[in-house]
């Protein structure tokens, strides 16, 4: 996720590109880099680090610029790799959020024809591009670029010697925001609330130029008409993109996060890289919190899937407690990649020879440059320190690696592909159970103690559903596997005990119900989280949490999505804080 | 006549007008069935100017919406005030769109023709307004005929003349403008630019002027809308079914109808398309907007309802104001007269104020409900979509969204 800016009007271009771009900082802040246009010269900063951070930069007289804010996709987060990007001639610059698939191919294309290329960003290739079909006609030229182009794209183009943007949607949000004698085109709503609360939503496909004069849309060769709404949250709200909070947003977001981290490593097959799984004879796993639980799955899915044997540990025990370790794959899961136990534990583990892998979701991170190995989580900045989205895109790498390592048949790899394929849309469906989840939240808000329960995939379903439980809503939650709870903490069980049981249809099931049976004799509230075919087990329990059919192994996306907005609902029930729980902090760095 | 430019400051909420500022900016509160800024519009344009520029924020969309870009022939152009930071800086987010010279007007006072055209023709000038009370204003002091200082809400103060917020203006004054500190208010006020105008050797005329009418509390737009409606002429466009009985002066405007039995004494305005009748009596100083049904058994004085209000079966509403889309049950009524009769005091933000009224209804905003026989005593105001239960008895400060039983 990146964000971008484009402004024409009579103020300083300068002052509102960086003003709007601190507005989007929360998609992206690893680089900036902003462009005006002055006496028909191409004026740039750009610089590595947060814009936040920086002082105001006073840039050449101007009132047309553009501007970019950084969450390194392709190529580390540099001064180089920052946008905006140029041509050879340097009369023209480029912003773009998203990715461009075949960007490699056209690379290779321009290079032949003599054009330079100074990063190592996709987004460099729209620029040469723009520059080898430009005939004085902006528009002309931008519009014969994303014919070539394949990918997502939101792109603000300018041009030195033009009184005029050309900005174009496909795939990436892009707004257009009407002002008094001024516009600005950003890709979040944040960046216009300053200036103008009437905007336009563009459509995939949309190219808009922008002049002093006003604007016009074009799709194809077709003038269109878009409808002016206008927004009614403050600037506050609107960073929440109208949620009540970062949390709840970033759930809503998992749909979208799954598509990204897919379109990454599946095309027609799974095509996720997997060459560093050659020669091993175990898997490890060392991850903390929220990554320690899809690591729990991580380890059921690689023994169920492909045989290799697999065990998890916190990475601030396995400092102390140095497995044996030869011929060993290390997968260590961090979302920031900057969590400091993590970081020890992977370099313990590389001094005792054994492959690290690292799954991260901050491009340039830390844990990047000591891994051997990287796979990257599309999941975007991830600001509630209560790890939502992040915790899905993990989980969807896992699949990935245990499906390709699998020792299944191709075609039943296949079916399962498929399945994953479709799972954003089922988790818009258990999105949907929203107002029901609420409802059952507002039950639970007054109890200070709960038990999550599952067997199988269940048991680190229930361990995540347990950990947002606590941390959001400072209700004292324990996950227990179903089985274990005759030899202990039945004897905590009763009215004052709510126990939230993860019903996975596989081989479980069946023994899922008699230990809920039990649980329900000691006159617990029960609420299970269900198939939503299963009309066998609203009898046995006070509520019924329905979530999409699929194979028993995606449970853990469906419930735990299920779960994080149950944990969500009760602690804004209970009136808690959410996005910044007390005495916890987003990124751990310290052991 | 001299092409002119205007700037009208309509930016802000007017928290003392709420709860009728909940849904809209003080200067689209309705006066004798105008919005105080089209008054405003209307009246300058008569005077010779040709461009308004509207500076607007709060709930600018209801501006836009009701100008457009053109209004009675005049260019209407709008620029955004973020943040409602006092009048200097309304002005400087202005400053793009400026002629050399230009009237700057707040929007929320009406002024008049003649002394608008006096103004115009100063070059650089105050319109200035003498009170019975001007320790409640900013006091101008005038030598030579020309401002010498304003200060704000003195306690001794040395004229009677005060800035009724009216100026005609050349571009230099931008130079102070910018450079203005914020005030003791913690405002930019182009009040504090004039001083350091005047100062540098700056001349502004003072420009007394014969009308101003400025609305500070919501009890201010009756007698606002009084004034208004006093010189009014009768004009008849809807119907008049047999047997009403119109006196003075009374404009009844086109779709609207006036059913047999009703009184009406004017001075009185009724809007467009509204069902008047049968059998009511409507008493001077009222405007109806459009859209209105006032019914049956009905009785309505010195008041001002605002469009699409029905006010069906046996109501009395008096001395009150009466916000849009509202729906009075059977048998509601609002009382305007204390039983000891003393002034009636209201709560505005927190503090209790003399109206200095003896007769004085409710404030209701927009979107209330009441149900039958429901009663709202003197001096209360109620928020925006509020629901009334039948039998209800309302009084002070009910907060938007309520439901009371």
């Amino acid at each position: 996720m990146c964000g971008i800016v484009g402004y024409i009007g009579f103020r300083k271009a300068d002052q509102v590109v960086i003003s709007s771009l601190k507005r989007l900082e929360y998609r992206g802040y690893d680089s900036w880099g902003i462009a005006v246009k002055h006496n028909n010269k191409i004026m740039l900063v750009k610089r590595v680090g947060a814009i936040s951070e920086d002082k105001m930069h006073e840039m050449a007289e101007g009132n047309i610029g553009i501007g970019h804010t950084r969450w390194a996709t392709h190529g580390k987060p540099s001064e180089f790799n920052a946008h905006p990007h140029t041509d050879c001639s340097g009369e023209i610059a480029v912003v773009h959020n998203g990715i461009i698939s075949n960007f490699q191919s056209l690379k290779e294309e321009l290079e032949k024809k003599g054009h330079k290329f100074k990063s190592e960003t996709d987004t460099e290739v729209i620029s040469h591009l723009i520059e080898e079909f430009y005939r004085g006609d902006l528009k002309d030229a931008v519009s014969k670029t994303i014919d070539v182009l394949r990918g997502s794209y939101a792109i603000v183009v300018m041009h030195a010697r033009k009184e005029e943007l050309v900005a174009v949607r496909y795939k990436s949000p892009l707004v257009l925001g009407i002002g008094d004698e001024e516009w600005i085109i950003a890709s979040d709503v944040p960046a216009i609330l300053d200036y103008t609360s009437r905007v336009i939503y563009l459509e995939d496909g949309d190219v808009v130029s922008l002049t002093k004069e006003g604007f016009e849309i074009w799709k194809g060769n077709e003038r269109v008409e878009r409808k002016i709404e206008t927004i009614p949250w403050s600037i506050e709200d609107a960073e929440k993109g109208g949620y009540d909070h970062f949390m709840l947003k970033e759930i809503h977001e998992t749909p979208r996060v799954i598509e990204d981290t897919l379109f990454e490593y599946i095309s027609e097959g799974v095509d996720i890289d997997v060459s560093f799984s050659a020669g091993i004879s175990e898997i490890i796993f060392i991850a903390c919190g929220t990554s320690y639980h899809a690591s729990l799955v991580g380890k059921y899915l690689i023994e169920k899937l492909t045989g290799i044997p697999a065990r998890v540990e916190f990475a601030s025990e396995f400092i102390y407690n140095q497995p044996p370790m030869s011929r060993s794959l290390v997968i260590s899961i961090t979302q920031s990649g900057e969590t400091a136990d993590t970081l020890e534990a992977m370099r313990i583990a590389k001094k005792h020879g054994a492959r690290v892998l690292a799954i991260v979701n901050v491009l340039g991170s830390t844990a990047t440059r000591i891994a051997d190995h990287v796979l990257y989580t599309r999941a975007g900045p991830e600001i509630s320190v209560a790890a939502t989205k992040s915790f899905i895109a993990q989980l969807v790498i896992l699949y990935l690696i245990a499906l390709k390592l699998s020792r299944l048949s191709r075609s039943e790899i296949e079916r399962l592909a498929e399945e994953l394929r479709v799972m954003p849309e089922l988790v818009r469906k258990v999105l949907e159970q929203e107002g029901k989840i609420e409802q059952i939240a507002g039950k639970l808000a007054g109890y200070e103690n709960m038990m999550y329960i599952g067997r199988g995939i269940g048991v680190p379903i229930a361990m995540e559903g347990a950990l947002k439980m606590k941390e959001i809503s400072y209700i004292h939650a324990e996950a227990y596997p179903a089985g274990e709870l005759k030899h202990g903490p039945f004897a905590l069980l009763g009215k004052n005990t709510p126990v939230i049981a993860s019903l996975v249809p596989d081989e479980t099931y069946e023994i899922m119900l008699s230990n809920i049976k039990e649980v329900k004799a000691r006159e617990s509230l029960v609420i299970a989280v269900a198939d939503e075919h299963d009309s066998e087990i609203e009898k046995y329990v006070d509520f019924v949490i329905r979530v999409p059919k699929t194979d028993s192994i995606f449970t853990a996306i469906t419930h735990s999505v299920a779960l994080q907005l149950l944990a969500y609902y009760t602690a804004r029930e209970r009136g808690c804080e959410i996005d910044k729980p007390r005495n916890l902090a987003k990124s751990v760095t310290v052991e | 006549m001299m092409a002119m430019q205007a700037v009208i400051l309509s930016a802000g909420e007017g928290t003392r007008m709420r709860p009728l500022t909940y849904t809209r900016p003080k200067v689209m509160l309705p006066i004798a069935n105008k919005p105080i800024l089209q008054h405003l519009i209307e009246n300058l344009a008569r005077a010779g100017v040709d461009e308004i520029v509207l500076v607007v924020g709060y709930k600018e969309e209801t501006v836009r919406k009701y100008f457009g870009d053109e209004f009675n022939g005049v260019k209407i152009r709008y620029v955004r005030q973020k943040k409602q930071l006092g009048t200097a800086h309304a002005l400087l987010s202005a400053e793009h769109v400026l002629e050399d010279r230009f009237l700057m007007l707040n929007g929320d006072a009406i002024v008049f023709e003649d002394d608008l055209k006096k103004l115009v023709k100063e070059e650089s000038g105050i319109a200035v307004f003498e009170v019975p009370n001007p320790q409640d204003f900013g006091v101008v002091e005038v030598v030579d005929g020309n401002v010498s200082r304003i200060i704000e809400k003195p306690e001794k103060p040395k004229s009677r003349l005060i800035n009724a917020g009216v100026y005609a203006f050349t571009k230099e004054i931008m130079d102070y403008v910018r450079n203005t500190p914020i005030s003791v208010r913690g405002e930019y006020e182009v009040t504090d630019s004039i001083t350091m105008a005047v100062s540098n050797g700056f001349e502004f005329k003072a420009v007394e002027i014969e009308r101003w009418i400025d609305v500070g509390y919501p009890w201010d737009m009756l007698k606002a809308n009084e004034e208004l409606l006093a010189n009014l002429e009768s004009k008849i466009d809807g119907k008049i079914e047999e047997n009403v009985t119109i006196k003075g002066e009374v404009i009844v405007e086109e779709g609207s109808l006036i059913m047999s039995g009703s009184y009406i004494v004017g001075p009185v305005i009724i809007g467009k398309n509204c069902r008047i009748g049968p059998n009511c009596y409507i008493r001077p100083y009222t405007s109806i907007g459009n859209n209105c049904h006032i019914g049956n058994a009905v009785e309505v004085k010195n008041s001002i309802i605002m469009g699409n209000t029905k006010i069906p079966h046996f109501n009395y509403i008096g001395d009150s104001i009466v916000g849009e889309n509202c729906n009075f049950g059977a048998g509601t009524k609002i009382a305007n007269l204390r039983l000891d009769e003393k002034e009636v005091t209201v709560n505005v933000k927190g503090k209790v104020i003399n109206t200095g009224l003896r007769k004085f209804g409710a404030v209701i905003g927009d979107n209330v409900k009441t149900g039958i026989n429901a009663s709202i005593n003197v001096g209360a105001f109620i928020g925006n979509d509020v629901f009334i239960g039948p039998g209800a008895v309302v009084s002070g400060v009910v907060e938007p969204n309520s439901r009371i039983y």
